[in-house]
């Protein structure tokens, strides 16, 4: 094979002078950096340098009010043994087992049924867009409403065909699926708005070849439109995880990490410790701990996402 | 490119400059010119908003030479992330107001400012003139940290058209706990969705509080004399959780998620009796119900629990420390508190107020109240006053929830909950 | 049999009247009296609707102030991202520069650690650049977030590279290329992120309550959490005030939606 054969084709052939290379090279890394300048400076003065004060926190006996003092480790060795951070952890991870795979698999059904030019089409969107932007107070409240077990509407519409009385948020076994029902239901239009926007990037002609070709629609979707919408769910399945690992304001506005703290998510049990107890320091390792484990599911998500995904170039 | 890029960025910044006035410096001209100017940071809405910003004005009309500057600082337990990020900043405000329960916590920054000289130099102030509980919860170990903002105390409210209907007699200021049960029993209608009583059960304070007043009336206690041991767990603690256990395995109590929904069930007239303060006085004297207020049953005696919250002063120089503490005395003096309990409903909070002669109006206008001010002398004990109390009050909160919800007797909640209470006493303050 | 309509109603209906239920008892609940509005279980059939209740509610707090500063904060924010997400973005795309994969990680680390734990610091950093009390506080930290730079990254990697490469070969400079011809065909894109910080900005509480003391300053969440108390809560007049602050919202969404109904003429390129 002769060096060229290693060029793309179509590529222009001046990647033949080294000079030239080592500067178009040199200059790419410039270039990249340059693009990235603006938002790496806004994000390192007002993300990173707070994440980084924060590590700091977590190595104080703090409560933000009196002058702190340096402990070291103490904080994480405590938590090493504090069986309610184990609980706390075990909540987080049933809810997001179970609030990811249903929302993502749930947003794309509904995507693409929302993705035609029937009459009203523009409606149906915006009905599906508007708990995305109620409250969290709003939509807590509701729930708290329809979820009642004496004077609710879910207890209600049970009673009418016949089924037993629920407790729902009342009950400790039960309470936390009520939260991913909810946050599922508010959460379901921000991955409905990425995937019809994903939707919209999907060539016609691919659509309409394998309509030729004699494919079912099922088959069609199966095997061309999910492969090209593979960026948009990676995105979605990494950005999901990372909220419902983080969840908090939901928990705040209905059960505050109860009944008997069987809502109590790491992030609530955090800010448990930090605001109501005082102890900000011990907040601060917990937020670190937390970060460690997003960061390590987001690496593997990406990573079985770059063998996974495929991406139009 | 670059300098596209630099335009851009200048350019968001101008917009930070014009954003807006220019950065906060309330705590401005100090005693140069001989005015101050002073931050009060609240949580009030409505009818409380309107009324400090009266009572601002017309202070601020009367002394020339200080302005006070009232700030919404966010109710609940928001202010309190608002006021740590001030304390952080090394700018707190001059004057803030924080919750009785935070008050221990609260002490321990450098800032603030310890009143008993002040209070000790000043003849007119008469510290004793505010109610026990109220001075109980601004004292950390013998330093008066606030001056008191408000005081309240739960009483027993009950629908009189609930009680004809089920042929019950009113409560009385004698009724013991048997004739509570009882009563709450008889107003149980669970077709109807009818309730006796309702209770708040998301194991917050909220939960937890309403448990203390009924520990106190078996004649229990917190805390052991010196602090060091759970005290709650006794017969009389068991006494009290027993009660809740029955009445709620009989479905008399509405249990309330936190919500507070059983005020709008009782206006609606699906309860019969609360153990409520003054804040819900305005929605239920305003609604269809025709209602009574009486002192809560007893047992060994009547007494309540008091949930007083602080004015607490931050030292940001000698000017602002001296604008601020007139402000306070001047705000808390008998006449100025009774126009704020006009306004608002809010109990008075010095004992010399009722003997004002204006005093009646209040009572006329928000009917029921007088029994609240009477019921301030039931509430002899407080909460105990130390950096540990948030952490007592989740293993409580957590115990009395068990048990409402049928999870627990109230033997095991009770042990549980003093097994965590020592462990979280023995760790030095 | 063909239904006069299109099938896809059956289930769209349905589904769009469950999300909505919400908004509706919202728009209930602000036509109410005060009374009414505090009812448990909640009065959903009104004998008489109160519309002075949205005058009332504009009235009783500077409502015209928070909408300002709603819509400075939000519309800076939403300029911010678009922005420097797209120049980043585009970047972590189509140009191997040394550290990407790297910086990338680091970027998307922000994303992990909740806003409780920062917002001291954050506060700390804005005080010192004298901005607080200012809406210009409001803006700084949310000028630019991770969360749009790996939103758009993987919406230009499925963009075809050859339109690029025949630019590129043309000598047109990467910022052209991403100009004239990578924003154009994401339109879809950066209308959903326009929408997705516009939202954030708009609803957005905890921070200005942090940054914010006057409430001339506030924007509109924080001016609504003032007709909220811990026991005493105007719902009519805070049903109607959030009512009234979700409109918008609901106009941009509507008015972004021209650029899902056109599709992106892909035709001509074969992959």
């Amino acid at each position: 094979m002769s060096a060229h054969a290693q060029t793309r084709p179509g590529r222009a052939a001046s990647s033949g002078r080294p000079g030239r290379v080592k500067r178009l090279l040199a200059s790419e890394h410039l270039a990249g950096w340059a693009f990235v300048a603006p938002a790496v400076i806004l994000i390192a003065v007002f993300a990173l340098i707070p994440i980084g004060w924060s590590l700091l926190l977590s190595l104080q006996a703090n409560n933000l009010i009196a002058p702190p003092h340096y402990v070291g480790l103490a904080n994480y060795k405590t938590l090493t043994k504090d069986a309610a951070f184990r609980s706390a952890i075990g909540h987080t991870l049933i809810y997001t087992a179970v609030f990811v795979p249903v929302s993502v698999v749930g947003a794309l059904g509904l995507a693409v049924a929302l993705n035609r030019k029937i009459r009203g089409i523009r409606l149906y969107r915006l009905a599906v867009f508007v708990p995305l932007v109620t409250s969290t107070v709003a939509t807590g409240i509701i729930f708290l409403w329809l979820l009642d077990p004496t004077f609710g509407l879910v207890n209600y519409l049970l009673s009418l065909v016949g089924l037993p009385q629920q407790q729902f948020l009342q009950d400790p076994n039960e309470a936390l699926y009520c939260i991913a029902a909810m946050t599922i239901w508010g959460w379901l239009g921000f991955d409905v708005i990425i995937y019809l926007a994903a939707l919209q990037g999907i060539p016609t002609d691919l659509l309409e070849a394998a309509e030729i070709d004699g494919a079912s629609r099922w088959a069609t979707f199966r095997s061309v439109v999910v492969p090209l919408l593979g960026p948009a769910t990676l995105f979605l399945v990494v950005w999901s995880t990372i909220n419902a690992l983080q969840l908090f304001d939901e928990i705040y506005v209905t059960t505050r990490g109860g009944p008997l703290g069987s809502t109590t998510v790491i992030v609530y049990y955090l800010y448990q410790q930090a605001f109501q107890f005082f102890n900000a320091g011990y907040g601060a390792a917990i937020a670190y701990v937390l970060f460690l484990a997003v960061l390590l599911v987001t690496l593997l998500q990406l990573w079985i996402g770059r063998r996974r995904v495929y991406y139009s170039s | 490119m670059k300098r596209v890029v630099l335009i851009l960025l200048s350019g968001a910044l101008a917009l930070c400059g014009c954003g807006g006035a220019s950065s906060s410096s309330s705590t401005s001209a100090g005693a140069g010119n001989g005015h101050t100017t002073i931050t009060v940071w609240e949580g009030y809405t409505s009818i409380e908003t309107k009324a400090i910003e009266a009572l601002a004005a017309e202070f601020n009309a009367t002394h020339p030479h200080i302005t006070v500057d009232v700030q919404f600082s966010g109710n609940s337990d928001y202010a309190l992330q608002k006021v740590l990020a001030a304390i952080a900043g090394g700018k707190p405000p001059d004057i803030s107001y924080l919750y009785g329960s935070w008050a221990p916590n609260i002490a321990t920054n450098p800032q603030v400012v310890t009143l008993n000289k002040l209070i000790a130099e000043d003849p007119t102030f008469d510290w004793n003139d505010f109610w026990p509980s109220e001075r109980k919860v601004a004292t950390v170990g013998g330093k008066i940290v606030g001056v008191p903002a408000l005081v309240d105390n739960l009483a027993l409210v009950y629908n009189k058209q609930l009680f004809a209907k089920a042929g019950l007699a009113l409560p009385t200021a004698a009724w013991t706990w048997s004739d509570f049960e009882n009563a709450a029993i008889k107003l149980t209608d669970t077709a109807a969705k009818q309730f006796g009583w309702a209770y708040v059960n998301d194991a917050s304070e909220d939960t937890v509080w309403r448990y203390w007043a009924m520990l106190w009336q078996a004649g229990g206690a917190i805390l052991s004399p010196d602090g060091k041991h759970a005290a709650f767990d006794s017969p009389a603690g068991v006494k009290a959780l027993t009660v809740l256990q029955s009445l709620a395995k009989q479905h008399a109590i509405y249990l309330d998620n936190g919500s507070d929904n059983y005020l709008g069930l009782f206006t609606s007239g699906h309860i019969g009796m609360l153990w409520t303060g003054p804040w819900d006085l305005a929605t239920i004297a305003a609604s269809k119900v025709s209602y009574g207020v009486q002192t809560l049953p007893g047992d060994a005696n009547h007494q309540t629990i008091s949930g007083p919250d602080n004015w607490v002063m931050f030292d940001n120089g000698a000017a602002h420390r001296q604008a601020s503490w007139t402000f306070l005395k001047w705000l808390t003096s008998p006449s100025v508190d009774l126009k704020w309990s006009l306004m608002t409903g809010d109990l008075p909070i010095r004992e010399s107020v009722t003997k004002l002669p204006e005093y009646a109006r209040f009572t006329s206008r928000y009917p029921g109240i007088a029994v609240w001010v009477k019921n301030l002398a039931n509430a002899t004990q407080a909460r105990p006053v130390t950096t540990a109390y948030p952490k007592i009050s989740t293993a409580i909160g957590q115990a009395v929830q068990s048990v409402l919800l049928g999870k627990s007797t109230p033997e095991q909640a009770l042990s549980q909950a003093a097994q965590q209470v020592n462990g979280i006493l023995a760790v030095p303050e | 049999m063909r239904l006069p309509f299109s099938p896809w109603h059956l289930f769209l209906a349905p589904v769009a009247a469950v999300m909505l239920v919400p908004f509706v008892w919202m728009v209930i609940i602000s036509l109410e009296t005060e009374q009414q509005a505090r009812s448990f279980p909640p009065v959903l059939a009104p004998s008489t609707l109160h519309f002075s209740n949205y005058a009332t509610a504009w009235n009783s707090v500077p409502f015209g102030d928070f909408f300002l500063n709603s819509a400075m904060y939000s519309l800076a924010t939403v300029a911010g991202n678009l922005l420097f997400c797209s120049l980043a973005a585009y970047a972590f795309a189509r140009i191997k520069f040394f550290g990407r994969e790297v910086l990338f990680v680091v970027l998307l680390a922000t994303l992990m650690v909740p806003f409780q734990v920062i917002l001291i610091p954050t506060f700390l950093i804005v005080k010192k650049m004298g901005l607080v009390d200012n809406v210009g506080g409001l803006i700084m930290p949310n000028l630019c977030s991770a969360f749009g730079i790996f939103m758009l990254r993987q919406f230009f990697r499925t963009l075809p590279i050859e339109l690029e490469e025949a630019a590129r070969i043309d000598g047109t400079s990467r910022l052209g290329i991403l100009f004239k011809i990578v924003l154009p065909l994401s339109l879809p894109a950066l209308a959903t992120l326009g929408i997705i910080q516009f939202m954030w900005s708009w609803n957005d509480f905890l921070w200005p309550l942090i940054i914010i003391d006057s409430a001339s300053h506030a924007p509109l969440q924080l001016g609504l959490s003032t007709l909220q108390g811990a026991h005493s809560t105007q719902w009519n007049l805070l049903m109607a005030g959030t009512v009234m602050s979700l409109i918008p919202m609901m106009a941009i969404f509507l008015f972004a939606q021209r650029w899902f109904i056109r599709s992106i003429a892909f035709t001509g390129i074969k992959q």
